[in-house]
């Protein structure tokens, strides 16, 4: 479990860099669609539509590195007030609940991609984009999160039932400020701080 | 139905569920019991839809400028150059922590960022020149949270994007609120530092040529700013279309200073895609529960309900004003935004209030909630950079700027037209 866990994480690391590195690909395009557009006085086109399927397929295989950085929002105002077995249960009934909704959620989405495939969709622009490539790199960052979600689900859980309840924080609880702040900042040697919130 | 839906809310949010799933969760529930499930299917065909949509592209590319920007080390040299030109003021380096801040907001849509980078900066002058260190961390943490306000500005984008505001409008609209607050927080300085002389450190020595000769410095940001914010203003780009000119700009510019690295930008991505992915999947979840919420009519059951309080418009921005102030001293700015504006903004809007003006208002009230405390994000940022000491001095030294934000805010109210001239001239 524990080496599924660390290879999910270089993976979605991985996924995090290529989808960066496409979303620095789509600001070039788009730009250089501006600078033809104002200078010459043509068009290339579709610099705004192969960037928005960029953006739709980026942003979903970056949710599995959001999660294992424990980066996804949840409101701890009451939650920091309970005792530590109490927050570590609620920590794996959130992600359970989150893999609820995204199961949801991706079950929809194949079918989305499915139908496409089937019908064979185009875009209607003029570049014509068989939908289903776009929507399978779409659907594919979701399947990694789905499984990342289960992963750190059983995971949380094994870890709950042994009675490591530290061990649960770290996988699943809610961020300390602390912790939020290095990483906002990170890059730029700030450290975190000292307790004593 | 309304009462269902507040009361799983309240459960699921105490309980701290992730709030993409609180939203997710509660859509399914209420399409379960009003609709038996109808809608549910189709989330993702909505969810597909929404995020390829070329404006909320913008998104990630005014992150990712950002991220860039900041690892530029441009920062250095523009807080040099604003030293020669405002520490002559009562208070000295801590107007070239609120003017940095100002400039650095310009190329920065993050106030996390913006405090971040001036604070790391200017922290070693608070010994060096023997400041008031509770007052000069105080000027940091405020003057970050200008990032918001001055644009480019994430909070923004994602105003609009929740009320389908014009992201070029409210960026324009931000411009004069965001220079006026920016003074009202250096009169914040004067006024503490002609009480107590004493907090103003001692004098940083400024000659013209010194200040003629670091003017260059300014330029980058400043160029950067009219790039992006000019050209989304001339009508010549679109939000996206400047974020992603800007994002080039930008790697110009940490070419320029040898900074452009594939370690840099590995890091840039990841912070990039982090935040990306967090709000993405929030914005998502939102975006679909408040299409479920309208066809239900949940949103028009609320709107009656305040309106049998027989409030008058003022009264009721007032009370909302107050709930902000107080929610905002305990959560996170960015999950306050997504969690609450769908449901006060048709309330807002429905009173007559601008919805462009509302925009800048509730980023006002951002800001103070990023230096109230005991959840500051910015308080925690600054409290960071330094090497010991006090939680409560970094809390402490913000008040003052709490009041003049609280100023703002009545300035707000009395004149919208503060917010609201600039956009009216071009549009």
């Amino acid at each position: 479990m524990q080496q599924l866990h660390a290879f999910l994480g270089r993976l979605s690391q991985y996924a995090v860099w290529v989808g960066g590195a496409a979303l620095l690909g789509a600001a070039i395009l788009v730009t250089l669609e501006i600078v033809l557009r104002g200078v010459f006085n043509v068009s290339m086109g579709g610099a705004d539509e192969i960037s928005g399927y960029i953006f739709a397929a980026s942003t979903t295989w970056a949710y599995s590195f959001c999660l294992l950085h424990r980066a996804n929002v949840r409101i701890d105002a009451f939650y920091n007030f309970l005792p530590r077995p109490m927050r570590a249960a609620l920590d794996v009934i959130g992600t359970v609940l989150l893999l609820a909704y995204m199961g949801i959620l991706t079950e929809s989405a194949s079918g989305v991609f499915l139908e496409s495939w089937a019908n064979n969709s185009v875009s209607i622009t003029t570049l014509q984009t068989p939908l289903w490539i776009p929507q399978l790199l779409w659907l594919a960052g979701l399947v990694l999160f789905i499984i990342t979600l289960i992963v750190v689900a059983l995971y949380s859980l094994m870890t709950f039932l042994r009675g490591d309840f530290d061990g649960v924080q770290r996988l699943t609880g809610v961020r300390s400020v602390e912790e939020e702040v290095s990483d906002e900042t990170h890059g730029m040697g700030t450290k975190a701080p000292a307790g004593g919130a | 139905m309304a009462v269902w839906a507040v009361i799983i809310l309240a459960v699921l949010v105490l309980a701290a569920v992730p709030v993409a799933a609180v939203l997710g969760v509660l859509t399914f529930l209420l399409d379960q019991m009003a609709n038996d499930g109808r809608f549910m299917p189709a989330i993702g065909e909505f969810v597909w839809d929404k995020s390829r949509e070329f404006i909320l592209v913008a998104v990630p590319m005014f992150i990712l400028l950002g991220e860039i920007m900041l690892r530029t080390g441009i920062a250095t040299r523009m807080y040099a150059a604003v030293v020669q030109w405002l520490s002559w003021l009562p208070g000295g380096l801590m107007h070239a922590n609120i003017g940095t801040s100002t400039i650095f907001a310009a190329t920065s849509g993050s106030s996390v960022a913006t405090a971040a980078t001036v604070g790391t900066v200017s922290y070693p002058e608070i010994e060096k020149r023997s400041y008031n260190e509770s007052l000069f961390l105080g000027s940091l943490a405020a003057g970050g949270t200008l990032g918001i306000l001055i644009p480019p500005s994430i909070n923004l984008i994602i105003y609009g994007l929740i009320t389908d505001t014009s992201v070029p409008e409210l960026y324009l609209a931000g411009i004069f609120p965001g220079l006026i607050l920016a003074l009202l927080f250096m009169a914040v300085i004067i006024v503490a530092c002609l009480i107590r002389p004493k907090w103003g450190g001692t004098k940083v020595e400024t000659t013209w040529s010194e200040r003629l000769r670091t003017l260059p410095d300014l330029v980058p940001p400043l160029l950067l700013f009219t790039v992006v914010v000019g050209s989304i203003y001339a009508g010549f780009a679109t939000p996206t279309e400047a974020a992603s000119v800007g994002v080039i700009f930008a790697c110009v510019l940490a070419a320029w200073t040898r900074t452009l690295t594939f370690t840099m930008l590995k890091e840039a991505f990841e912070g990039t895609m982090r935040t990306t992915a967090m709000v993405m999947l929030i914005i998502m979840a939102a975006v679909f529960l408040n299409f479920i919420l309208g066809f239900m009519g949940v949103t028009a059951e609320i709107l009656k309900a305040i309106a049998d309080m027989g409030l008058t418009p003022l009264e009721t921005m007032l009370i909302i004003i107050g709930f902000y102030l107080i929610l905002g001293m305990f959560m996170e700015t960015l999950s306050m935004m997504l969690t609450t504006v769908p449901i006060v903004f048709p309330i807002v809007a429905h009173l007559g209030y601008d919805p462009v003006w509302f925009g800048i208002m509730i980023t006002v009230l951002m800001e103070t909630a990023l230096i109230t405390p005991p959840i500051g994000v910015n308080l925690y940022v600054v409290h960071g950079i330094r090497t010991g000491g006090k939680f409560n001095d970094v809390a402490v030294g913000a008040a003052p700027f709490v009041i003049a934000m609280i100023g703002m805010v009545a300035l707000l109210l009395i004149f919208p037209g503060l917010a609201l001239w600039l956009p009216s001239l071009v549009y």
